[in-house]
């Protein structure tokens, strides 16, 4: 076990190595000596999380084979929904937490909730800049978020979609909601404030973000059925949150482009989806010109066959790991998620971004109904009930 | 041949085959010994590799076994019943005679269900319409083709009709349910809840065998027994192996009886790991749902982080699980070959816990007295079967604490008009 070979690192030691990682550009280290660094810094980061919490390192002790891994694929990794428990799973002294954050828990209905120190903070929002310097650039915009302004507020306890907007502000020199609600709680287009910036902004750089459900729905499709076009060409907008409404609708990825695109009035590549989720906080996964999610120097992903587990071959699908250094607050270093994804390539996609990149596929099925031995409503009898939890 | 399986599209064709399906049974009534007969030849001829290779291909084989039918028939109706005669009863004759035409609606997790669940019917003299899931087609076509090259002319292979639809059609089933006399629903409560709201006719009895788990239990002396323990672990890991554990006598659950000081339960696991390995070894997994995969990932993740003393043994992949704990209650079962080992004092204290959710309880005790009070409570706590360990998947009547043909027949009383000596009565 990590914890009987190597000594246990102070958090001081875990943030020097994580900030050399995170001082390098994102996309210029070459795969195998990005993989050492990596390695060796989760060994760490295993080792401090086993000091610090005696149930984490009961599941690590169990692992098979470890400690005697060489690759990061070998590392006891933990599948994203024991971060759904009631009580956070914390590395942090309670008085050092400033902030949770929670998922949105649209196919659970179970969020997730991460804890956030300080360290941490400042660690997820030096990740994200990092990443979207390379595909936006440097220069702080204006900043118009398609949402309303009550999810811009910070809050002890944020959820995924405030995280998102907040983790964008880096970029913003100013800062506008174009969604109002109304007295039902209806989401809807400023117009009046929406046209007058357009005005204003023509000229400049200009960042949009919104999940992306909302943008089409409470953004593209009014605009549209009012035949607005905006003449924003040098927009970049950013958007996440998943496929899954929009796919109900019949929306591809191509169509909701060309959509948000010609309301705009940009060109398509300035539309741009990422991949994210708050248990992965400080790594996004925006598309590259070629369509692919590209791992920053900091981070890595592993996609798993479900049948052996084991990382697949390029080209193939399977479940999606995903593998950050930033945290230290929580042990969201190795998580196993609930996406499918792609492998494409471990290095040499055309956009000349190094590393493994990869494409998301979809959430994970849910299982067929399993028959005559799926239990899972427990029988009421008297006032007990047998406990199937 | 014309496919054996019959894909349908209109609610019309399922009225039609029940009306033929009716008009046959009218019109050719098997004798129990003929029908028994054809049943032990098809058991014959599905002693072949393809039959083999689908999951509760063998236990089938033996299921239809003469030997087998006649004693689900003896015990249920009397030895008289092979002989198709009326049965004396005080001063009336009873007789059991089919309902007509019974429905099936088969779980779809389990290969052999759709036959299991036919036979049942037969064996009370009816025609069958069975609606076979999606994913048990393959393997049904393949066995139901095995009767049809036995049973050439046809008596018995005419009588059922397998039908497939789409779940979803409730056009579809909605028709098939009008169509029957008697019906055989098998499933989780979802399925079950969705076909017996289905409009059967006022007359049209009902059978449903719902969602139960299973849970196994040794004592002490069993598993710090170091010469019997092998065996005993390699029938736990058949237990769970067969059927992916997602059947309803699948051991979710392995309940071990705290030993005296110095019994180390941990050797008794690594036996069982060791049975675990062989049996993957012997049976290993040829695809998984990633949700499953997902599942078996979590339980073990939240197993070992609930509690620093619980314990866990499972390979880099997704194969196997064996969880150590201690606890009276069943956890939530995960299925996917994932077995939970709970240590507690007292096996009586948590059978007598059970709620009725617990369908077989397969039990491994040396003492045949402290087994037979085991029996008593988890009979009076919801238990439909205690078995040995190894044979908790042996399908047989009675059935979720029911007989399996009976409630598919009527039985007919006659009291004759005429006294012994030809008198009016």
């Amino acid at each position: 076990m990590a914890t009987r070979d190597e000594p246990v690192n102070s958090l001081a030691d875990l943030e020097q190595a994580i900030s050399a990682l995170l001082d390098v550009r994102p996309y210029s280290v070459p795969p195998l000596e990005r993989h050492a660094a990596l390695l060796m810094l989760f060994k760490k980061e295993l080792n401090y999380a086993c000091a610090r919490s005696p149930k984490f390192k009961n599941y690590v002790r169990h692992w098979p084979s470890f400690p005697s891994v060489s690759c990061i694929a070998n590392l006891p990794y933990l599948p994203v929904t024991v971060l759904k428990a009631d009580s956070p799973l914390s590395l942090a002294r309670a008085g050092d937490i400033t902030r949770t954050l929670t998922s949105s828990a649209t196919t659970s209905q179970r969020p997730s909730r991460v804890v956030l120190d300080a360290a941490t903070s400042r660690r997820l929002t030096r990740g994200v800049t990092a990443i979207m310097r390379d595909f936006i650039g440097p220069a702080r915009r204006p900043y118009l978020v398609i949402d309303t302004p009550e999810n811009l507020r910070r809050r002890p306890e944020m959820g995924a979609r405030g995280a998102a907007i907040q983790g964008l502000v880096p970029f913003a020199s100013k800062i506008v909601c174009c969604l109002r609600r109304d007295s039902d709680g209806v989401a809807s287009v400023d117009l009046e404030t929406l046209r007058s910036l357009a005005d204003k902004w023509r000229e400049s750089e200009v960042l949009v973000f919104g999940f992306t459900h909302v943008i089409w729905n409470n953004f593209v499709l009014p605009l549209r059925r009012k035949g607005i076009t905006l003449n924003l060409p040098n927009v970049h907008v950013l958007h996440s949150g998943g496929w899954k409404r929009l796919e109900q609708q019949a929306v591809s990825k191509d169509v909701f482009a060309s959509g948000v695109s010609s309301v705009f009035g940009c060109k398509v590549k300035r539309v741009i989806d990422f991949y994210g989720m708050v248990e992965n906080l400080g790594v996004v996964y925006p598309d590259c010109e070629q369509g692919n999610k590209h791992v920053p120097a900091f981070a890595e992903v592993i996609i798993r066959d479900p049948l052996t587990l084991a990382p697949v071959s390029p080209g193939e699908t399977g479940l999606l790991q995903v593998c950050n250094v930033l945290p230290t607050s929580f042990p969201g270093f190795l998580l196993l998620t609930e996406d499918m994804a792609q492998l494409v390539g471990a290095d040499g996609c055309l956009c000349g971004r190094r590393g493994t990149y990869f494409r998301y596929r979809h959430r994970v099925p849910k299982a067929e109904v399993r028959g005559c031995g799926n239990v899972d409503t427990p029988r009421q009898f008297e006032n007990r009930t047998v406990c199937l939890t | 041949m014309s496919d054996v399986i019959h894909a349908i599209t209109w609610p019309e064709d399922l009225a039609f085959a029940s009306h033929e399906l009716r008009q046959i049974a009218c019109q050719y009534r098997l004798t129990t010994g003929f029908l028994l007969d054809t049943l032990d030849r098809w058991a014959a001829a599905l002693d072949c590799p393809e039959v083999r290779q689908i999951p509760g291909g063998a236990f089938l084989r033996l299921w239809l076994r003469r030997n087998t039918l006649e004693a689900v028939l003896v015990r249920e109706f009397g030895q008289v019943s092979l002989c198709d005669q009326w049965l004396e009863d005080g001063h009336a004759r009873r007789r059991a005679f089919p309902l007509g035409v019974v429905g099936h609606w088969p779980a779809g997790n389990i290969e052999i269900q759709p036959l299991l669940s036919v036979t049942c019917a037969l064996l009370g003299g009816n025609t069958c319409l069975a609606r076979v899931p999606n994913g048990l087609i393959a393997p049904t076509r393949l066995l139901i083709q095995k009767l049809h090259e036995v049973d050439q002319s046809g008596p018995v292979s005419q009588r059922i009709f397998m039908a497939s639809f789409d779940h979803s059609r409730t056009d579809l089933n909605e028709a098939m349910a009008r169509a029957v006399d008697g019906a055989m629903i098998w499933g989780g409560a979802d399925a079950l809840q969705q076909v017996r709201s289905l409009p059967f006719p006022h007359w049209t009895r009902v059978v449903t065998f719902g969602p139960r788990l299973s849970v196994a239990a040794v004592d002490a002396a069993t598993w710090t027994d170091r010469h019997a323990r092998q065996s005993w672990c390699r029938r736990i890991a058949r237990d769970v192996w067969q059927f992916e554990q997602q059947a309803c006598s699948s051991p979710q659950t392995l309940f071990l009886e705290q030993g005296q000081i110095g019994c180390d339960v941990s050797e008794f696991v690594e036996e069982l790991r060791r049975a675990f390995q062989e049996e993957n070894r012997i049976h290993p997994r040829s695809e998984i749902e990633p949700a499953l995969t997902s599942a078996i990932c979590n339980v073990r993740a939240s197993w070992l982080l609930e509690d620093v003393e619980n314990r866990g043994w499972f390979p880099a992949s997704a194969d196997w699980t064996i969880l150590l704990g201690k606890g009276a209650d069943i956890p939530e079962p995960t299925q996917g070959r994932t077995l939970t080992v709970l240590v507690v004092d007292d096996l009586s204290e948590v059978i007598s816990r059970f709620d009725g959710t617990v369908q077989t309880l397969g039990l491994a005790i040396r003492d045949a007295e402290k087994e037979q009070a085991l029996a008593d409570v988890a009979g009076i706590h919801g238990v439909d079967r205690v078995v040995r360990i190894g044979q908790m998947h042996v399908f047989g009547s009675p059935w979720d604490g029911r007989d399996l043909v009976r409630p598919l027949v009527r039985l007919v009383r006659h009291s004759p008009s005429q006294d012994v000596r030809g008198a009016s009565l």
